[in-house]
């Protein structure tokens, strides 16, 4: 880990908040996984999850690369205790709106924190190479490892 | 080369409820349009993860630019829609 930026992807998620053999039966029900490991990381209280819930119904959060990126309303910001990132994969896939979604990221973000994390989540992202590698890792470090490199990206 | 300059309106910034919806409004134009940050960086507005890549918050200058038919309808509509706080709707 290197010191410095203060923000780090990485920083912000516990290796207990990675979770990299998941089943869920539907989106809705993935989104209450990930809204219990947010909970268990002690970043939300209970209400944000429906806050999550809420935000899904809107607007879905698939963001493209078998990726979606669950995270509460505005108004639910308030049940944000710290923030905290939480990464869900589904070996077999969720049916998330017609979309086919192997790895969910759950954002818990107070004020506007989540501007810069989803910038540097969406820099790993748009390499076609870092996204196939998160939707096929299976150990805690391939997840550190590729989330660690949009650091580098960002310090051009 | 029809291009326009415009001020974030979303009270959180192009994130994402606000940058779902203008992807999705880029991708309707039908126009390939070029979203550009004002550090210079520059993405298909019609992609989300592009979007998102930028991070760019509320009150910052995007410049939008097209090419070809429709250009400038394109980035009309595209232009109102960032005029708007999306976060309310």
């Amino acid at each position: 880990m290197t010191d410095g930026s203060p923000a780090a992807l990485t920083d912000l998620i516990a290796p207990e908040s990675i979770r990299l053999d998941e089943r869920a039966a539907s989106r809705d029900d993935a989104i209450r996984q990930v809204g219990q490991v947010l909970l268990e990381a002690g970043a939300i209280e209970e209400s944000y999850v429906d806050a999550m819930l809420e935000r899904e119904n809107s607007v879905s959060t698939f963001v493209g690369e078998g990726v979606a990126i669950p995270h509460g309303t505005l108004a639910g910001k308030e049940s944000v205790k710290k923030d905290a990132l939480v990464v869900l994969r589904y070996p077999e896939g969720i049916d998330w709106d017609g979309n086919d979604v192997r790895v969910a990221i759950g954002i818990a973000a107070k004020g506007n924190g989540h501007i810069a994390l989803l910038s540097q989540l969406a820099t790993v992202l748009l390499d076609p190479e870092k996204a196939e590698a998160l939707r096929n890792a299976t150990t805690n470090d391939e997840v550190y490892a590729l989330l660690e490199s949009s650091d580098e990206d960002d310090a051009e | 080369m029809a291009e326009r300059t415009v001020t974030v309106a979303s009270s959180v910034g192009l994130h994402a409820r606000p940058a779902s919806l203008f992807s999705q409004a880029a991708a309707k134009t039908g126009v390939p349009v070029t979203l550009t940050s004002a550090a210079g960086k520059s993405v298909n507005a019609a992609s989300i993860l592009g979007v998102l890549s930028l991070g760019i918050g509320h009150g910052e200058e995007v410049t939008l630019s097209a090419e070809g038919d429709g250009a400038d309808a394109a980035l009309d509509s595209l232009v109102e829609l960032l005029n708007t706080d999306l976060d309310k709707q």
